[in-house]
């Protein structure tokens, strides 16, 4: 309706600025293909780690013969899990707008598949799934939350007056949902699947990773890993960037042919559901519920799968693998060794990341040609494989712990760059101009309003942040550095040390919801001392 | 119950509960629309109006008392197609076209939209948007938008039709025009009607009875019948009884 118009008229920028933006932008892209050419020729970075582009193209060009398998599996596996982990996004996200219980008891589904770092879980797939399944179960997970968020959201930001037209005529919960809310949320559902694109074929080369067939980019680049060839890595990680650069470019032409809204560009990073009404033992036992559904699930589908006991552990099995089996201690001695050393790693990173993320976004208050020029960059790096292209930055850096620290510090500094760049440029105006018309100096600006009215999107980068830099860390350590959980995983699948596999995975995934949930504790008390709303 | 089509409220309530206050929006109303009577419902902002026609509607839920449309439910009378509604705000589907969006209560109310391509042709026409069949909300003016939302309340020939500030976005000589409009379908139909406006002229040239509301808490004042003879045409707004009426209106609006 109104608002529609309202946002036409709002993101008419002038023809000459856009046309002024453009130039800028192509001629700082030209400038650093320049500047990384006589960087590879020269071979001034790491020894020849970072080739030059030409060099990059004519490797590409003689691998020509190579590429299209391997990225026809690559799509493959994306794309089914596209097609099947959005599907159930958008019918579980119906499911969880028009029943608020279903929403609550299904929020620790939702979470732990939030938080679980893909990685974590591509062994175990690649062991009781086999083919593609692993590759699809992968990239329908990466999928799974965005939209399923974005169609929730969607559904219950419906135009209420819309609904009482409806409901006036009689018009029942089937009836809202066929005439008014799904059409209502699809601009959403399509940003949703937008996001989703590139998270499909990440999630598809990251079990390639994990192992299991020969073709897909994933296999390719750890097949090509052992070689001194960079410019071969670099071509298949530009090959990976640009499959999910296409992915994206073409659900965003879809939502702009289907919509004229405005952009979303990253992830809601909370689950429906938290408002919780009605008695407080109901509340208790849904909570508990909740908790208890994931594990359920777990459990319910190595039942139905059927895969042997050896090497499909239960819940059960797992408790006995770790504190019950003879061989317990010696479990849990290197459980601990690794995660002494992955935790810190996370935690630093993230830090950092986040702090540099702040640190910038602040600094593009008082100097918003920051933002101006850095936002494309942030913006096109939320759609590529980032961590996938973590061997190109072992090349780079070397295998010490540097590596871990910067894979984890770019992961996470991105997102939340884009989150808090995003949330300080919706800082009114109006607050702004207050303690301006007193003569505030651009700091004082930043100390009175800017720093306390981002407090919402530094906790939504925060919590965008978790699952992310732990994903950095075990994948640098797999890949690169061999310690802390990420190599252990990758120890464990060499030795068939299944009960490990699987303890690697729930520990990781136990964690990375834990510190999701403490960041969602700390974030409910802050805002609400300030009357704040959580950012979405 | 008193009659097939009419409109019955009994010492209805509805209160909400806000931050540590309670707001009364409706406190105690009682008012009998007779069947094919016609009734406009005026007073300050805030004074429950909308939260009457809500309740009517059966989209909100009194604190108390009861509400017969037509001696059944209000739920189950808009179920039987029995309403017809316009509310303040057009509220359209932007993402449906003017036919589109008057069709949407043939389509909540299962009625084959073939049957009806005339009587939506017709509609369109009456409230001058020929040539807009096709067109978005996005496109038309607020005015324009409005008159949708009229030909949408009007599209499944209610027997009991409730408009809200139909006319409210409408420039002074077409709501004049609207108002005739709306005088000979409500002729021609006898739907039991009751219009909330802020009008008093539209309200005494329109209604059989004014009713006058006070707030806080919301209640009825005063009402005013309104013993004009019909068809009104548009020299009554220059007679002194008109005038006198006009008058009687505004001293209830001033809480006399
Ligand atoms: N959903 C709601 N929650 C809380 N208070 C409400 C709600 N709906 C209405 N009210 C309150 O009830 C009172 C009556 O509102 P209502 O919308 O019925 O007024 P109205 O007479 O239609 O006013 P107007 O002429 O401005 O449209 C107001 O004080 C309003 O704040
Ligand atoms: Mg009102």
């Amino acid at each position: 309706m109104a608002t529609e118009t309202a946002i036409g008229a709002s993101s008419g920028t002038t023809k000459g600025e856009t046309g002024f933006r453009h130039w800028t932008a192509l001629r700082n892209a030209a400038i650093l293909l320049v500047l990384w050419e006589i960087l590879g020729r020269f071979k001034l970075v790491a020894g020849g780690a970072l080739p030059a582009p030409t060099e990059v193209l004519i490797r590409f060009w003689s691998d020509r013969g190579d590429y299209p398998a391997h990225i026809l599996a690559t799509f493959q596996g994306a794309s089914l899990g596209f097609l099947i982990g959005n599907g159930l996004a958008i019918l579980a996200g119906i499911l969880f707008a028009v029943s608020p219980v279903a929403a609550r008891l299904g929020r620790g589904l939702n979470v732990a598949i939030f938080a679980l770092p893909p990685i974590a879980i591509s062994p175990i797939l690649v062991l009781t799934f086999s083919g593609m399944t692993p590759r699809v179960v992968l990239a329908a997970l990466g999928c799974y939350f965005v939209t399923m968020s974005a169609t929730v959201t969607g559904i219950s930001q419906t135009d209420r007056r819309m609904l009482d037209v409806v409901r006036a005529y009689g018009g029942g919960r089937l009836a809202l949902l066929r005439l008014v809310e799904i059409r209502a949320a699809l601009p959403a559902i399509l940003a949703g699947l937008r996001i989703a694109a590139p998270a499909a074929v990440l999630g598809s080369i990251l079990a390639e990773f994990g192992g299991g067939g020969r073709f897909g980019l994933g296999a390719y680049l750890i097949g090509s890993l052992g070689r001194a060839d960079p410019a071969r890595l670099w071509g298949i990680g530009l090959a990976a960037t640009a499959m999910a650069l296409i992915a994206y470019g073409i659900f965003a032409l879809i939502e702009a042919r289907l919509t004229r809204s405005t952009r979303a560009v990253t992830v809601a990073a909370t689950p429906p559901g938290i408002r919780s009404e009605g008695h407080w033992l109901s509340t208790i036992a849904i909570t508990l519920a909740s908790i208890a559904l994931p594990f359920i699930v777990w459990w319910l589908l190595l039942k139905v799968l059927g895969t042997p006991a050896m090497i499909a552990k239960t819940p059960a099995g797992v408790f006995d693998y770790l504190f019950l089996a003879p061989s317990a201690t010696s479990a849990q001695t290197r459980l601990l060794a690794a995660l002494g050393q992955t935790l810190p790693m996370t935690l630093i990173g993230m830090a950092a990341g986040l702090a540099f993320a702040f640190a910038l976004a602040l600094a593009s208050v008082v100097r918003p040609g920051i933002v101006r020029s850095f936002m494309p960059v942030a913006l096109v790096t939320q759609t590529m494989p980032l961590v996938a292209l973590t061997p190109l930055l072992v090349l780079l850096l070397g295998r010490g712990p540097s590596v871990i620290l910067w894979i984890t510090i770019s992961v996470t500094f991105f997102p939340a760059f884009v989150t808090l760049a995003q949330g300080l440029g919706m800082v009114s105006r109006g607050a702004l101009d207050v303690v301006r018309a007193y003569g505030a100096s651009p700091f004082a600006q930043l100390r009175l309003v800017s720093i306390p009215a981002s407090l919402p999107y530094l906790f939504a980068a925060m919590r965008l942040a978790v699952p992310r830099a732990l994903l950095g860390v075990m994948i640098a350590e797999w890949l690169a550095t061999g310690t802390g959980l990420g190599n252990l995983l990758n120890q464990s699948r060499g030795y068939l040390d299944y009960g490990m596999i699987w303890t690697v995975a729930v520990v990781s995934v136990l964690i990375s919801v834990l510190f999701y949930q403490i960041v969602i504790v700390i974030e409910r008390q802050m805002l609400r001392k300030r009357g704040m709303q959580p950012a979405a | 119950m008193t009659s097939q089509t009419g409109i019955t409220l009994e010492t209805v309530s509805r209160s909400f509960q806000g931050r540590g206050t309670v707001v009364q929006a409706l406190d105690n109303v009682s008012l009998d629309c007779p069947a094919g009577s016609f009734t406009a419902l005026i007073g300050p902002s805030g004074c429950g109006k909308s939260t009457m026609l809500r309740l009517a509607l059966g989209l909100d839920d009194a604190t108390a008392g009861e509400i017969g449309i037509a001696g059944m439910k209000p739920q189950q009378a808009a179920k039987a197609g029995l309403t017809g509604v316009a509310f303040q705000d057009a509220a359209l589907m932007p993402w449906r076209s003017v036919e589109d969006n008057i069709a949407l209560p043939l389509d909540v109310l299962g009625r084959k939209r073939s049957d009806f391509s005339a009587k939506i042709a017709e509609l369109i026409a009456l409230v001058g948007l020929k040539g807009f069949e096709k067109a978005l909300p996005g496109e038309l003016s607020g005015g324009m938008r409005q008159r949708v939302a009229i030909a949408r309340a009007l599209v499944t020939d209610p027997k009991v039709l409730f408009l809200d500030e139909p006319f409210g976005a409408l420039d002074q000589i077409l709501r004049r025009q609207m108002n005739l409009e709306l005088q000979r379908i409500w002729m021609e139909s006898r739907a039991t009607t009751l219009l909330v406006t802020h009008g008093i002229d539209e309200a005494v040239f329109l209604a059989d009875r004014v009713v006058v509301m006070q707030s806080r808490p919301g209640r009825i004042g005063r009402i005013v019948d309104i013993p004009l003879a019909r068809p009104r045409l548009p020299e009554v707004f220059t007679t002194p009884e008109f005038h006198a009426l006009e008058d009687q209106v505004a001293e209830a609006l001033d809480g006399h």
